[in-house]
């Protein structure tokens, strides 16, 4: 299987959380996945709103963001589990459900583009289990994180709906633990493991996005974890800064900090949290870095 | 009872009926297993996803696409996911919003986000302050599709059209200070 794959990297990382880029760019390019960033990709576009608004126009940007990457013949990798279901649920459709690729070619002609249905669409967590493997990722680690308890949150997107995604086992995935182990790493159990973050009814009703994160992390304290490790830029900031705004609302002192996966490996492999940027997000993980430091 | 039988339209829930996953709702029992493990109504009665799908089945077009509570859904699909009778939940409200939007009812924050698209290709655009840090941490400059070719879609799709369109929701009215949008707009065309 070739490991060389069309970057697509959404708004949100790069717009909003670059220093996420840059752990990811680091750990890819030692695993030997090779991305190429192409030009011409739009907004994937995020998968709660447009859909909602006009499933229609969804699928037809979502299909030329493809058609872009099928020019080139490659696969697309994402890194954010909004823009993967956007891309896997466009792939999915026209290529499942009746008459509905040519009516979203109409739309792309005018624009002088085709889709064809001639590539892949994988989530960053489905490259690093499926095609690199754990056991590579562990090669790669300088320094095994042992010791460090990690509370994992899969998120919704990358495992549903389980029909069009088809990552891992929907009701008992073991994907996001092996890489996490892999790292030297205990991934530890928590209740509600797998609750939504809540992103997406965050604009219409905050007082369930808070108190959605707060039940969260009630159970991750408990758990004893020393981070709660993402792999989506959405469940980053809901935990992140949501975290600080819940504060703010419920009187209560969270102070979890969250990684987006690849910064655990970085660490893991020997690069300095300075290069990692932590200095980005609003929970600052000193006391877990200290540890990591004393390995 | 006066009152369900006379919010019922039959033509609407064809309307669900006919798309491609909104057939499965025929299959719904009323068991209530969407409901059950919905995150949203743990914390908000309001949003009751076993209710919907109900006031579909008898189509009550003013208690679903007319009634805000549709856009509480977070999207997270566990309802299609845990449906004993494969009813795809979570794709029939999607379906409910859709024919709400025709309408020009939906909520201001996905009008924001669908402007910026227009705008910028992008919901979430870059910045100075964002290029600037793109450079500081070593990161390529990334070269987006042209704003224009999203707007030829959207201009084909009516897209454009139905975000103009947006009409108050219930209970928005009153909280939207009047002339803050279209100040956000000039300031992004210029």
């Amino acid at each position: 299987m070739s490991n060389d794959y069309a970057l697509f990297l959404g708004c949100t990382i790069p717009n909003r959380l670059p220093h996420l880029e840059v752990s990811t760019r680091i750990v890819l390019k030692s695993l030997d996945v090779n991305v190429k960033d192409l030009p011409g990709f739009a907004c994937c576009p995020d998968p709660v709103g447009f859909s909602a608004l006009d499933r229609y126009t969804w699928l037809v940007l979502a299909s030329r963001n493809l058609a872009v990457a099928e020019e080139k013949g490659l696969d697309v990798l994402t890194l954010c589990s909004g823009c993967f279901e956007s891309l896997k649920t466009a792939n999915y459709i026209l290529k499942n459900e009746n008459g509905f690729k040519e009516k979203i070619n109409e739309a792309l002609a005018k624009v002088g583009k085709e889709y064809k249905g001639t590539v892949e669409v994988r989530h960053l967590l489905q490259v690093l289990y499926e095609d690199v493997g754990p056991k590579k990722i562990e090669s790669t680690v300088k320094k095994p994180l042992e010791g460090i308890k990690v509370a994992i949150h899969y998120g919704c997107h990358v495992l549903r709906p389980s029909e069009v995604v088809q990552v891992d086992d929907p009701d008992n995935p073991t994907c996001f633990e092996s890489i996490v182990k892999a790292t030297g790493a205990t991934p530890v159990d928590y209740e509600k493991k797998f609750l939504c973050c809540g992103v997406g009814v965050r604009s219409v009703d905050e007082n369930t996005t808070n108190k959605m994160i707060e039940e969260k992390l009630r159970y991750v304290r408990l758990s004893g974890a020393d981070l709660l490790c993402v792999i989506c830029p959405f469940c980053l900031i809901q935990y992140d800064i949501g975290q600080f705004q819940i504060n703010k609302a419920f009187g209560t002192d969270y102070n979890i900090p969250v990684f987006y996966y690849p910064h655990l490996l970085a660490l893991a492999q020997g690069i300095s949290a300075e290069e990692l940027n932590f200095k980005f997000q609003r929970i600052k993980p000193d006391a877990v870095l200290e540890k990591i430091e004393k390995l | 009872m006066v009152e369900a039988s006379s919010g019922m339209d039959n033509r609407f829930r064809g309307e669900i009926t006919e798309t491609h996953e909104g057939e499965t709702l025929n299959y719904c029992y009323q068991c209530s297993t969407c409901s059950g493990c919905c995150p949203v109504f743990r914390y908000n009665s309001k949003f009751n996803p076993r209710r919907i799908v109900e006031n579909t089945l008898l189509g009550r077009r003013d208690r679903t696409v007319k009634s805000p509570d549709i856009w509480f859904c977070t999207v997270c699909h566990t309802c299609t996911e845990k449906c004993p009778q494969g009813v795809k939940v979570s794709e029939i409200i999607i379906e409910l919003k859709n024919l709400s939007s025709k309408e020009g009812l939906f909520p201001v924050h996905l009008q924001e986000e669908a402007k910026a698209l227009l705008d910028f290709g992008m919901v979430s655009p870059a910045n100075k302050a964002i290029l600037s840090r793109r450079e500081k941490l070593g990161l390529p400059i990334i070269e987006n599709a042209p704003p224009e070719e999203i707007r030829t879609l959207t201009s084909y799709t009516g897209f454009d059209k139905l975000v103009a369109s947006k009409k108050p929701m219930e209970g928005e009215a009153q909280k939207k200070p009047e002339g803050e949008a279209p100040k956000k707009k000039e300031a992004a065309e210029e």
